[in-house]
C-alpha cells in the first residue's frame, strides 16, 4: 500500500518541478552558443550575457531598483501607523479600513493602473507620468504586504510589554522606540521586503504609468519580447530574477521572514 | 500623621451596563502589605489596573501618598508593577531589563549599574545579568520582574497574580521570598491574587472582594477566624454549615442560642450581619479543624453523630467526610500527631466543637 504522505510528496515535487523547470531552461538558454532559444542548448557562450550588461538594459534595472526602494520605503512608513491603528484600536470604520488596506491584493493591478492613469489625465497631472506616478501606483500595490506583516508581528506582541515599559516611567514615544519597534522590526523588514519584491516584479501597474524616460525592467522586457525571445532576454530574465531572490535570502537570514508566511512570529 | 500610601475613595468602573468595580473604599498605610483577594471576575485586577493607571475609573478617586493620580498616565505615578506573565523585554538581557526604569529616569550610568547589581542581589540573581529572559526559568523570570519593579524605588509596589504561573513548590518558595523582600525594603505593596493560601501567608491585611465590592478587610487571622459574611467564610478555607433556628434576637457580634438537629448550640453572630431575629433560620458555621471527635457525648452543646463516608489521608493531616442521619455532609480535619486512632469508612463517629468556634450567619441574603 502506498502511504498517503508519499503521494503528497510526489505532488509537491511535481509542483516544484513545474515551477522551477522553466526557470532552469531559461537560464540554460542564456548560455547558448547560437542565436536560438532552444533547449537543450548547443554549445556554450557568454556573448548574450555580454550583450545583457549594456546600458540599454542596466538603466531600466537600476530604475526598477530605485522605484522598488522608494515604493517599499513609502509603503512601509505608511503601513506602520495603519497597522497600529488596525491592531490596537477599535474605532468605527475599522473593518472598512482593514478591507481597503488589503483590497489591492484582490483588485487587478491592471484596473487600478488604468484608474490612476485616468485620474492623472483628468486632474491635468500628465507631468506626473514616469517616476512620481509609478511610485504612487506601486505604493498602492505594496501597502497590503507592509500592513499585513507589520500587523501580524504587532498582534503577536504581548500587550503587557508596553504597559510594563510605561509603569517603569517610559512615555508613549519612548515605549514605542525602546520596546515596540525593536520587537516588531522583523515584521517591518519582512513587510518592506515583500513590498520591494512586489514593486520590482510588477508590470501591470507600470504598463500605464511608465513613459519613455522611465522604464522599469519588466516593461522593457515586455517591449522586447514582442520581437521574439532571444538568449539576451533570457540573460536579462535571470538577472531580474536574481535580484529579489538574493534580497529575500539576505533578509531571511537576519529576520526569519518566513515566520510571517507560515506562522505567528516568536519573540525571544 | 503621614498620608496613606494608597487611598481609594468610592472607586467605580463600569463598562456599559456591566459593573466591574462598584464602589471601593480602601486605605493602605505606608509599608503595609495589602492583598486584594477574590475569585476571577471580582474586580481585583481592574482595581489594580486603575491604581497603575492603565484603566481610567468611571468615578471616584485614587490618591497615592496624598496626591490625586486618577488623571496621571502610568509613567507619572511612581509605581512598580509585576505582571502575571512577568512582561520582561525579550530583546534585552536581565541587567538591561532591570535597568530600564533607571534609564527612563536618567539615573547616572555608574549609579544605575550599582543599583541594578544591588536589586539583582536582593532577588539572588546577581550572576545572571547577561542572560536573556528566554534562557531563564519561570522562577528566575519572576525574580527579574520583581527586581525591575523594585530598582526604581517606587512609592507603591503592585503585584498582579505574580505567582500563578509557577508550580506549587516554587510558588511557596517565592511566597516567602516576596514576603522577605517586602519586609527588607519596607515598600508599600498591593497584591492581587485568587489564591487564599498566598493571601494568608504574605499579607498584613486582606481585602476580600466579590462582584466589584470589598466584602471584608482584615488581618489574615481575622478573615479566617471571624469571616464577616458567608461568602468570605466559604471562600477562605473550608467551612461546615449546619442549618438551625435562632432562639433569640441578636445583633452582629453578640452571642445567640440556636436550635439545630444536633442540639441547642451557642455561637457568635457574624460581624457584617444586620443581626438575627428570633425564629429566623440561620447557619451555624464551623471550620473542619475545629470539629473534634469525642468518645463520650458532651452534656450540652453541639453533638453530631455521623458515618464516615470517605477517609482522605494527606500526610500531615487527615480529612474525614462524614454524613449525619439528617443527610448533611461534614468535613473534619485532624492533624496526624501520632496520638489519635485511625478511622475507616463506615465507622460511626461523634463530633463536637467549642462554643467559641461557632459562627452564626443569617440565611436570608448571603
Amino acid at each position: 500500500m502506498i502511504r498517503p504522505w508519499r503521494i503528497l510528496c510526489g505532488v509537491a515535487i511535481a509542483i516544484y518541478a513545474f515551477m522551477f523547470a522553466p526557470i532552469v531552461i531559461t537560464a540554460t538558454v542564456s548560455f547558448n552558443a547560437q542565436n536560438q532559444s532552444r533547449f537543450p542548448p548547443s554549445g556554450f557562450s557568454l556573448r548574450w550575457w555580454a550583450e545583457a550588461i549594456d546600458p540599454r538594459w542596466i538603466e531600466p534595472i537600476v530604475f526598477s531598483l530605485k522605484l522598488a526602494t522608494l515604493s517599499a520605503a513609502a509603503a512601509t512608513l505608511l503601513g506602520l501607523p495603519m497597522a497600529f491603528a488596525l491592531v490596537r484600536y477599535r474605532f468605527p470604520g475599522r473593518s472598512l479600513l482593514s478591507l481597503l488596506a488589503l483590497s489591492p491584493l484582490m483588485l487587478p493591478a491592471l484596473v487600478t493602473g488604468i484608474g490612476l492613469l485616468q485620474f492623472l489625465q483628468l486632474a491635468g497631472l500628465n507631468d506626473w507620468l514616469g517616476l512620481p506616478a509609478l511610485v504612487a501606483g506601486h505604493i498602492v500595490i505594496c501597502m497590503p504586504f507592509a500592513v499585513r506583516t507589520i500587523a501580524i508581528s504587532l498582534s503577536g506582541l504581548p500587550g503587557n510589554l508596553q504597559n510594563a515599559a510605561m509603569s517603569l516611567g517610559a512615555r508613549h514615544g519612548m515605549t514605542l522606540w525602546t520596546v515596540t519597534l525593536p520587537l516588531i522590526k522583523g515584521g517591518i523588514f519582512a513587510g518592506a521586503t515583500f513590498a520591494f519584491v512586489q514593486s520590482f516584479t510588477d508590470y501591470s501597474m507600470s504598463l500605464f504609468l511608465a513613459n519613455a524616460e522611465s522604464l522599469p525592467i519588466p516593461i522593457m522586457i515586455l517591449n522586447y519580447i514582442e520581437f521574439g525571445f532571444t538568449p539576451t532576454l533570457a540573460a536579462i530574465a535571470v538577472i531580474t530574477l536574481m535580484i529579489p531572490l538574493i534580497l529575500v535570502l539576505i533578509v531571511q537570514r537576519a529576520f526569519k521572514i518566513g515566520d510571517f508566511l507560515y506562522s505567528a512570529p516568536s519573540h525571544g | 500623621m503621614a498620608d496613606p500610601a494608597v487611598e481609594l475613595v468610592d472607586l467605580h468602573k463600569t463598562y456599559g451596563s456591566a459593573v466591574a468595580v462598584g464602589g471601593i473604599n480602601l486605605t493602605v498605610e505606608p509599608g503595609e502589605f495589602l492583598t486584594l483577594l477574590g475569585p476571577s471576575g471580582c474586580g481585583k485586577t481592574t482595581t489594580l489596573s486603575m491604581i497603575a493607571g492603565f484603566v481610567e475609573p468611571t468615578s471616584g478617586s485614587i490618591r497615592l501618598g496624598g496626591r490625586s493620580v486618577e488623571k496621571l498616565p502610568p509613567f507619572r505615578r511612581d509605581i512598580g508593577l509585576v505582571f502575571q506573565d512577568y512582561a520582561l523585554f525579550p530583546h534585552m538581557d536581565v541587567a538591561t531589563n532591570v535597568g530600564f526604569g533607571l534609564r527612563m529616569r536618567h539615573v547616572e550610568k555608574k549609579e544605575a549599574a550599582r543599583r541594578v547589581a544591588e536589586a539583582l542581589e536582593l532577588v539572588q540573581l546577581g550572576h545572571l545579568g547577561n542572560r536573556r529572559p528566554a534562557a531563564l526559568s519561570g522562577g528566575q523570570r519572576q525574580r527579574v520582574a520583581l527586581a525591575r519593579a523594585l530598582v526604581i524605588r517606587p512609592a507603591v509596589l503592585l503585584l498582579d497574580e505574580p505567582l500563578s504561573n509557577l508550580d506549587l513548590k516554587l510558588r511557596e518558595e517565592m511566597r516567602l521570598e516576596i514576603s522577605a523582600v517586602q519586609r527588607r525594603t519596607g515598600i508599600t505593596t498591593v497584591l492581587v491574587t485568587h489564591d487564599q493560601g498566598e493571601a494568608l501567608a504574605v499579607s498584613d491585611r486582606i481585602a476580600v472582594m466579590r462582584a466589584g465590592r470589598v466584602e471584608q478587610v482584615g488581618k489574615p487571622g481575622e478573615i479566617y477566624e471571624s469571616p464577616a459574611t458567608r461568602f468570605v467564610a466559604e471562600f477562605i478555607g473550608s467551612m461546615n454549615f449546619l442549618p438551625g433556628e435562632a432562639l433569640a434576637d441578636a445583633h452582629a457580634g453578640q452571642t445567640c442560642a440556636v436550635r439545630t438537629a444536633h442540639g441547642v448550640v451557642e455561637g457568635k453572630v457574624a460581624s457584617s450581619a444586620d443581626g438575627i431575629a428570633r425564629g429566623s433560620s440561620v447557619s451555624v458555621a464551623v471550620r473542619p479543624e475545629r470539629l473534634r471527635v469525642v468518645e463520650q457525648a458532651p452534656s450540652d452543646g453541639l453533638m453530631i453523630e455521623a458515618k464516615i463516608e470517605q477517609f482522605v489521608y494527606l500526610g500531615s493531616k487527615t480529612e474525614l467526610h462524614a454524613r449525619s442521619a439528617s443527610g448533611t455532609l461534614y468535613l473534619l480535619e485532624h492533624a496526624n500527631d501520632g496520638l489519635r486512632q485511625s478511622y475507616a469508612a463506615g465507622d460511626i463517629i461523634r463530633m463536637t466543637a467549642a462554643k467559641a468556634d461557632l459562627l452564626l450567619f443569617p440565611d436570608s441574603g448571603s
